[in-house]
């Protein structure tokens, strides 16, 4: 404890009231006197916390009063209004979020779910279906394998066997009026692109009246032909240039043969200007068979032969077909006519091509009562 | 109300310091509703914010006061920062603090200061109870002492003294007084 004097010097020195001579001899006092300093330090740190204390309360009292006034003025503040929803929004964002979300996955998962289970169901019925498909397939094969067991007993006594090909595909076959002449009845015979054979009974349509035009039309009446679903190759009407790569595929015996030459003249036997001349090997029984280009149009239907030449055949050129298509009375047709315009054989290569065709070309037989 | 008299927070931040009142006002008005949106929307009430609120003001006030102080950020950050600070430390205080704010502004972090902020808290506090059970007349005359710079004829004839010596007396009685109860709460 120090004196009251003591105290009232410090109080001025501290302060900064004393005079630079009695501020320097208190100076060198403290240096001496180590509970001097004490006292100092303690009397410099209370005064120093007494004043922020006071300016501090001053202060708030200060801010009391602008707190205040931001109340009253912030009264009547629009956006106060509108902070309700923000602050309901910023507050709750996240659980809405979360519970959005847990919808979203609810409903997406319901709704595959029960996709999933009725895809189930509807697999099980089409299996089911499936297999009554194949049961009836089974059904239907054994009766084509019984009715042709005993149309091979009939197959033996055709008179006469040609070659025909499709031109519409709802069962048009086109070939030689001097196959069909005479006939009592009329079959035809093709191996589809499955490999299999298929004979369908056929009916003469039509016989061009132009006895120079060795042309027929037959009909498929068969009740197991099923029409196609479009004509792989083309009709053309443009006359053939001289040296054109044909080939033809024909019937001379009970399979299919291929043959292959070019046009060699734009007129027929003495100058027949409806035929071609084409050098291809021919035989009989290619009578009717089709003649194509490269590029799997019909230019031609291959007719007769010519006795005294070697490999060289005529065909009926192709304009003369859409002729005779023409010239058929519309009420003598069951179905419309419609001839092939888009070859969709272009770029085939000519075993795909041949593939394309084998069903279209026909061994042509002929039954005829009077031997 | 605007800053217009501003131009630049640098002035707004000179004028804080000097302790003008518009300047103080302007400030206190335009951040208060950020502070008041923070808080609460981190479990507090009004009351809380504006009580942290005045408590950054000062600690900004007295800041502005220290010889070489400089703002490294905006006021309106800085004020953030440092209610930010304060809420998070009363929330741990009182337990409730879940692990998460929820921030409307960038904010800077405090290190350095937040010693010196303690320390000051702690004098003010202490300073504020002696002075609670310290009694008048003792108050009224340090006050006027220390606060209000009266000189102590100014003393005598306020408190009704005979003369100078007698308040001197009186003084320096209370003045030990104050001492006992302020050096038994702060150990400085």
């Amino acid at each position: 404890m120090i004196t009251k004097e003591l105290h009232e010097k410090m109080e001025a020195y501290v302060a900064g009231q004393l005079s630079a001579a009695e501020a320097g001899a208190f100076a060198s006092q403290l240096l001496g006197d180590a509970q001097l300093a004490e006292q100092v330090r303690q009397y410099r740190l209370l005064a120093d916390s007494f004043t922020v204390y006071g300016k501090r309360v001053e202060l708030k009292k200060q801010l009391d009063g602008f707190h205040q006034e931001w109340k009253d003025e912030s009264r009547d503040r629009p956006f106060i209004r509108t902070y309700g929803v923000r602050k309901f929004w910023r507050s709750h964002m996240g659980t809405v979020a979360v519970a959005a979300s847990v919808a979203v996955v609810t409903v997406l998962g319901t709704v595959l779910i029960t996709n999933y289970l009725r895809s189930l169901e509807h697999r099980q019925v089409n299996y089911y279906a499936e297999l009554k498909k194949e049961n009836n397939r089974i059904k239907k094969t054994l009766d084509a394998i019984s009715t042709s067991i005993q149309q091979d007993d009939k197959r033996a006594s055709y008179s006469a066997s040609a070659t025909g090909f499709m031109i519409a595909a709802n069962g048009y076959i086109v070939t030689n009026r001097h196959v069909v002449n005479g006939a009592d009845s009329v079959y035809v015979e093709a191996v589809d692109e499955t490999d299999t054979k298929r004979r369908y009974k056929a009916k003469l349509i039509y016989v061009d009246p132009d006895p120079s035009v060795d042309l027929a039309m037959l009909k498929i009446t068969d009740s197991t032909f099923r029409p196609l679903k479009y004509m792989p190759y083309a009709l053309q009407t443009r006359e053939a240039d001289l040296g054109e790569k044909v080939y033809t595929l024909a019937y001379p015996r009970e399979d299919m043969v291929f043959g292959e030459g070019s046009v060699s003249s734009h007129t027929g036997y003495e100058g027949d200007t409806s035929k071609y001349q084409v050098s291809i090997p021919v035989n009989p029984g290619n009578s009717g068979a089709p003649l194509l280009d490269e590029k799997g149009n019909l230019i031609g239907i291959v007719t007769a032969k010519n006795m005294n030449e070697e490999s060289a055949a005529f065909a009926i050129k192709s304009k003369h077909l859409l002729t005779l298509i023409g010239s058929i009375p519309a009420d003598s047709l069951p179905e419309p006519i419609i001839t092939p315009r888009k070859n969709y054989m272009h770029y085939m290569r000519r075993p795909d091509q041949i593939k394309k065709l084998q069903g279209l070309v026909f061994n042509v037989k002929v039954y005829n009562s009077e031997k | 109300m605007s800053k217009v008299q501003f131009q630049t927070e640098e002035e707004l931040l000179t004028a804080i310091s000097r302790g003008d009142e518009r300047a103080i006002g302007i400030t206190y008005k335009t951040y208060f509703p950020m502070v008041l949106h923070f808080v609460t929307h981190n479990s507090g009430s009004e009351q809380e914010a504006k009580d942290i609120y005045q408590e950054a003001i000062v600690i900004l006030y007295e800041n502005a006061q220290k010889p070489g102080f400089e703002l490294s950020c905006k006021i309106k950050t800085y004020i953030y920062s440092v209610c930010r600070r304060l809420w998070l430390k009363r929330l741990t205080q009182r337990n409730r603090y879940v692990g998460k704010i929820e921030d409307f502004e960038s904010f800077i972090p405090f290190v350095r200061e937040d010693a010196d902020v303690e320390e000051r808290e702690e004098q003010f506090q202490a300073m504020h109870e002696s002075l609670g059970q310290l009694g008048e007349p003792c108050r009224t005359i340090l006050e006027d002492f220390f606060i209000h710079d009266f000189s102590m004829q100014q003393i005598t004839e306020k408190m009704g003294y005979t003369n100078t010596d007698n308040a001197k007396n009186q003084k320096y009685k209370c003045l030990i007084r104050l001492k006992k109860l302020f050096f038994s709460r702060y150990q400085g």
